[in-house]
């Protein structure tokens, strides 16, 4: 099968640090792909290279058979590469509703003459966004906090909205950056849950994790980064007891 | 030739006057991290407090000095008063309220001298002449001033702790607090210095024009800070070297492309710096770029 | 009495234009979060757009006076031709401020705005400098006798331009396309992480700005009759700023407010001349009102800043109410400070 994201030897420094030095792996369509590595590995910036935050000093990011190696974020997005922040990105001044409403794809009322003048169009596209919206709402479990300003919610609801809104893009592909980092335990587990589901649904899932617990039992295929470079990757079975990844975790730690 | 000449030293003047402004700005900024819109209106407080001493009776250098004591004072004063409470609040509230205090110290100069232009007194003299070229006195008084400034400025930054301390809050506010700096303190003492270079900028610029109006320092703002950007915001070397090609280009613009569009010249410049390398001359590319928009 | 009226019927005006004013000064920067200071550039477009489309031709008949260009546009096309070059000037500023925001973006549009004055005022053949252009035809004009009349028929339509200018600029606000802007403004990485481009949307939010500032302009012509490149300078633009900031930033009806606000504060000025201490002062130095007016104008920035930064009305959360979709506004959300 072919992969849908394609990462080869992707590079990025820092003034004189080798942030990310010649990463490659690849994701298969359909699956849930867990990227991890100690601390300093390069994992959140390779997320920004593939995602189109930051620019690659080399290297090549291929997703769904296109070269989008550079690609402003937007596009990518567009593309059905989507990827939420460690530290929800979510718009403090909005309700929760406004928040995934904006998410919403090809939205004809977005456009400045529709904008002005409401038409047909714009307004079903509306009504099938604001369904949307309410479909994600009740699959997240997060119906009541619909009303709420986005920045009056706990750490977990906005980790679930945060991810809410990347739901909304009707993406082919979720880059979850650390969608457990502060997240209590039943939280935790209930988010792992929705993203089993969503990979029964079709969705392939990228996530970077430190919480290797939760991450072992997840993924279907785990990435071990390692100073900028992916060490090894493979089963997670089969790469926890790989003697490099114990090494990297300092010898001490269990994987 | 001649004409080349004299506009070089025209431009080398303007640009001292020039640089001596931006360093002010650009040093507070690097401090503080925002840009002073009050700025200016220092540099016309410190020109007719100068003409206010002189009018009665006083002689010029002490009243000048006086000026630039006078310059640092309000300057620290507003900050203290306008800017500190403001300091959790972004760069652009702060930007607002020096607008703010920028009318209010302009209109009271004008409730308390009027409107229309004040010479600046100045006493007469008389061009040195080397062969045919005529060298005018006041433009090189200007830049030796100007450039005794700046190796004040240097030595400050470089050999005491206060410059030390300036130049390490500048490059990381949020060490500098770490390692027990008193930010307060230096933040005070960055808006003294430049409140004192910015009242000696004043005088300079009153004398270089010979005349002055309420709006002398503000009309001179962009200027200074285009000055500033292409050198690279916070940098006070970079500062001084882009207050010197601006400079030249308003008077080589002046002299020989137009008169009425020179500063609109030095306007451009800023805004074709800030579009390629924002960070200007000497500054470091990750800053300015989107200026603090998210 | 009839003298009051007529004052009242003035300032309403006055109040009306920096009203538009205000809208399109919100769009940029209460919708789109880009911190325009430059904004009277565009005022003084929409002025000087609509002069040139009014004025009658050399060759015809009603030509009076030595300015060599017009086109004799009724005032209906004059106010497109406003809206238009307005438009295109903000799309200008727009363009070269992209990448830039905050305070940056702030600082380069106070200075392209001083480079289109010094153009506004060197280039006489368009703008007669310092001489101004009088007179500049009226609306309707003709259809009325008396001067007073005429002053309340002109407070008519100028309130019909700012329903329109604020019909626009609800509408702009409240659809999905103001979502997105709100949006960008708050946190413009998220905002294109979620697939919005962001350059292309804030550019739009600009020139319709732009648009509202040129109708403002043709409002104000039409007004006075007259233009003079005098009435266009920075403190236009903080003038409007403070209309917006006192009124609510982010809010239409709030900065419309802001801009009644903003007149009475000016026009309470007159009135310190009863002030017996300040009547003193005032007949001693010519500049002692007018420079007076301009300290209260700043004082009141640095106050609203430091005191009441979301202003009289703030932005409110747009709600979901079941179950028809139509937004709701109900409690106000956190004040939109006045953060870069």
């Amino acid at each position: 099968m072919n992969a849908l994201l394609e990462v080869r030897e992707v590079r990025k420094a820092f003034g004189g640090v080798k942030a990310v030095n010649g990463a490659t792996f690849t994701v298969a369509p359909g699956s849930i792909t867990g990227l991890i590595g100690p601390n300093g590995a390069g994992k959140t910036t390779t997320f920004d290279l593939i995602s189109g935050r930051t620019a690659c000093d080399g290297g090549t990011v291929q997703f769904d058979g296109k070269n989008v190696t550079g690609n402003p974020i937007h596009k990518l997005s567009c593309a059905g590469l989507v990827r939420t922040f460690q530290i929800p990105r979510a718009f403090q001044r909005m309700t929760a509703w406004e928040n995934l409403l904006f998410s919403g794809t090809n939205h004809p009322g977005e456009g400045f003459w529709a904008g002005l003048i409401s038409t047909g169009s714009s307004r079903r596209r509306e009504k099938e966004v604001a369904a949307q919206a309410d479909e994600v709402l009740t699959f997240l479990e997060i119906d009541h906090i619909a009303n709420l300003s986005a920045g009056s919610l706990s750490g977990g609801q906005r980790k679930l909205l945060e991810l809410g809104r990347a739901l909304m893009r009707d993406p082919k592909l979720i880059m979850l950056d650390e969608p457990f980092a502060g997240v209590a335990p039943a939280l935790t587990g209930k988010i792992a849950q929705k993203l089993v589901e969503l990979r029964e649904q079709g969705m392939t899932i990228v996530l970077v994790e430190h919480d290797l617990e939760t991450v072992m039992r997840l993924v279907d295929h785990l990435v071990v980064m390692h100073m900028g470079a992916v060490l090894v990757a493979g089963d997670p079975s089969v790469v926890r007891t790989d003697e490099r990844v114990l090494e990297a975790y300092l010898g001490g730690a269990h994987v | 030739m001649d004409y080349f000449l004299q506009t070089i030293v025209y431009g080398l003047a303007t640009g001292a006057v020039i640089s001596v402004a931006a360093v002010g700005l650009t040093l507070s900024f690097g401090v503080t991290g925002f840009i002073n819109f009050s700025y200016g209106e220092i540099l016309t407080v410190a020109a007719y407090t100068t003409y206010a001493l002189t009018q009665a009776g006083m002689a010029l250098p002490l009243a000048a000095l006086i000026a630039i004591f006078m310059g640092g004072v309000v300057t620290f004063l507003v900050a203290r008063g306008f800017f500190e409470p403001l300091r959790d609040r972004g760069p652009l509230a702060l930007l607002i309220t020096g607008v703010g205090v920028a009318f209010v110290i302009q209109s009271l100069v004008q409730m308390a001298f009027g409107g229309s232009p004040k010479p600046f007194p100045l006493p007469l003299m008389t061009p040195w002449q080397i062969g045919e070229v005529y060298i005018p006195k006041l433009q090189v008084i200007i830049l030796v001033l100007a450039i005794v400034c700046m190796i004040a400025v240097h030595a400050l930054l470089r050999y005491t702790l206060m410059g030390r301390t300036m130049r390490a809050a500048a490059s990381n506010d949020a060490l500098a607090k770490l390692s027990g700096l008193n930010t307060r303190r230096i933040i005070g003492g960055t808006w003294l210095v430049s409140g004192l270079i910015a009242g000696l900028g004043g005088v300079l610029l009153a004398s270089s024009q010979g005349n002055m109006s309420p709006t002398l320092g503000f009309n001179f703002l962009l200027v200074v800070f285009a000055a500033a950007m292409l050198g690279g915001i916070g940098q006070p070397y970079g500062a001084m070297l882009g207050a010197l090609v601006i400079g030249l280009g308003i008077e080589f613009g002046a002299a020989y492309v137009s008169a009425d569009y020179s500063q609109a010249l030095a306007f451009g410049v800023l805004i074709v710096v800030l579009l390629v390398r924002p960070s200007g001359f000497l500054g470091k590319p990750s800053l300015a770029t989107a200026g603090g928009a998210s | 009495m009839t003298g009051w009226l007529l004052f009242g019927a003035f300032v309403l005006t006055n109040a009306l234009i920096y009203g538009i004013l205000a809208l399109g000064l919100n769009t940029q920067y209460g919708l789109a979060g880009q911190a325009n200071f430059g904004f009277v550039a565009l005022f003084a477009a929409g002025a000087f757009a609509t002069t040139l489309a009014v004025l009658p031709p050399p060759d015809s008949p009603e030509y009076v006076g030595t300015y060599e260009i017009g086109f004799g546009l009724p005032w209906g096309a004059a106010l497109l031709v406003a809206a238009a070059t307005a438009g295109g000037v903000a799309l200008l500023m727009g363009l070269v401020c992209l990448r830039l925001g905050g305070h940056y973006l702030a600082m380069v549009t106070f200075a392209m705005a001083q480079v289109f004055a010094s153009f506004l005022a060197n280039e006489e053949w368009i703008t007669k400098g310092q001489f101004g252009i009088s007179p500049v035809p009226q609306p309707l004009r003709d259809q009325v006798d008396e001067a007073s009349t005429y002053i309340y028929l002109y407070l008519g339509l100028a309130a019909v331009v700012t329903l329109v200018a604020y019909i626009l600029a609800e509408r702009a606000g409240r659809s999905p396309f103001g979502r997105v802007l709100r949006g960008i403004r708050e946190d413009e990485v998220a905002a294109r992480t979620l697939g919005k481009a962001a350059g292309a949307f804030k550019l739009k939010a600009f020139v319709l700005g732009g648009v509202l500032a040129g109708l403002a302009g043709a409002v104000w012509v039409g007004s006075i009759g007259a233009v003079h490149v005098g009435q266009f300078i920075p403190v236009v633009t903080f003038n409007v700023w403070l209309a917006v900031l006192l009124g609510g930033v982010g809010n239409n009806r709030g900065v419309l407010l802001g801009a009644l606000l903003l007149v009475l504060i000016r026009e309470s000025t007159r009135f310190l001349e009863g002030v017996p201490f300040l009547a003193d002062l005032a007949a001693s130095n010519a500049s002692f009102l007018p420079s007076l007016r301009y300290v209260i104008i700043g004082l009141a920035l640095i106050l609203v800043v430091r005191f009441a930064p979301q202003g009289v009305l703030p932005e409110r959360l747009r709600k979901r109410v079941q179950p028809d979709l139509t937004a709701d506004e109900s409690a106000p959300v956190e004040p939109v400070q006045v953060k870069a």
